[in-house]
């Protein structure tokens, strides 16, 4: 199945980047070397793999754009793929919560997160009815808790042993990060 | 009184900057040279230290130069 979905696609750009809405054409040999990178996939606790271009493709295909996004992160100087976001809309109580992964190690440092969240969220929030935004990251993905931190997201709770290591069965803890649309909103007016 | 030498040292090194220059109320989304990758070099710093990995609590508690002086258990 390759076929696009039917949803409101994104298409957004900051200062240095392009956020757009991934398609089956997306699927490239960059993004299955991510799969393949155990410092990619290491910090977001899931299992380094070999992704063949079709499974990528159907992949991309399986969002459809209104509660399921897939959201490229493209260098606009170059027009090069660097990551994604992936954002499930709960649309009972109007949250959005948040994935986000960085597969061009030569981005990491560089705020790229922050920049291209923070375009997210304004779109989440002030066009999508969004009213609470929310992120789950590992306790010891020390980057994303810094990024999440420096945003102004609140930590609202550690979920003790929440997950399963995809390497050694130990359990991992996770955190849960908040942000609401008022408080983000404020942020904004502080210049965030 | 400036924070204690060894959490102004290890931040330092972590942000790639002279001690000296690390800001008394250095903080996490203020102090624009302490990145992610420095918190990264930060907080296993701090493990190397103190022989042991942060627990949950202390991991989200540190944001801070006075919380690095704090989980080295030293005086600010």
């Amino acid at each position: 199945m390759t076929t696009r979905p039917a949803g409101q696609s994104i298409d957004i750009a900051t200062a240095r980047f392009r956020l757009r809405t991934l398609t089956p054409a997306d699927a490239s040999a960059r993004w299955q070397d991510w799969g393949k990178d155990p410092q990619v996939m290491g910090p977001l606790n899931a299992p380094v793999r070999d992704m063949p271009l079709n499974y990528l493709a159907n992949y991309a295909a399986s969002f459809d754009n209104e509660h399921r996004h897939l959201i490229g992160i493209f260098d606009k100087a170059s027009d090069t793929h660097i990551g994604f976001f992936i954002i499930e809309i709960d649309r009972v109580h109007r949250c959005a919560t948040f994935n986000v992964v960085i597969g061009d190690k030569i981005w990491w440092g560089k705020s790229v997160v922050n920049e291209t969240r923070a375009a997210l969220l304004d779109h989440f929030f002030e066009r999508r009815g969004v009213e609470k935004a929310i992120g789950s990251p590992l306790a010891r993905n020390f980057p994303a808790v810094f990024n999440y931190k420096a945003q102004g997201w609140r930590h609202e709770g550690t979920l003790r042993g929440h997950r399963l290591s995809v390497n050694d069965g130990a359990r991992l803890d996770q955190y849960q990060f908040g942000l609401l649309r008022d408080d983000w909103r404020k942020l904004r007016k502080a210049g965030a | 009184m400036s924070k204690s030498s060894a959490a102004r040292q290890i931040l330092a090194e972590a942000v790639n900057a002279g001690a000296e220059t690390i800001p008394e109320d250095a903080r996490i989304g203020t102090y624009e040279r302490w990145d992610s990758l420095a918190h990264l070099r930060l907080l296993l710093t701090i493990e190397q230290k103190l022989g042991r990995a942060l627990d949950a609590d202390e991991v989200v508690r540190i944001e801070s130069l006075a919380d690095v002086a704090a989980i080295l258990g030293e005086q600010s």
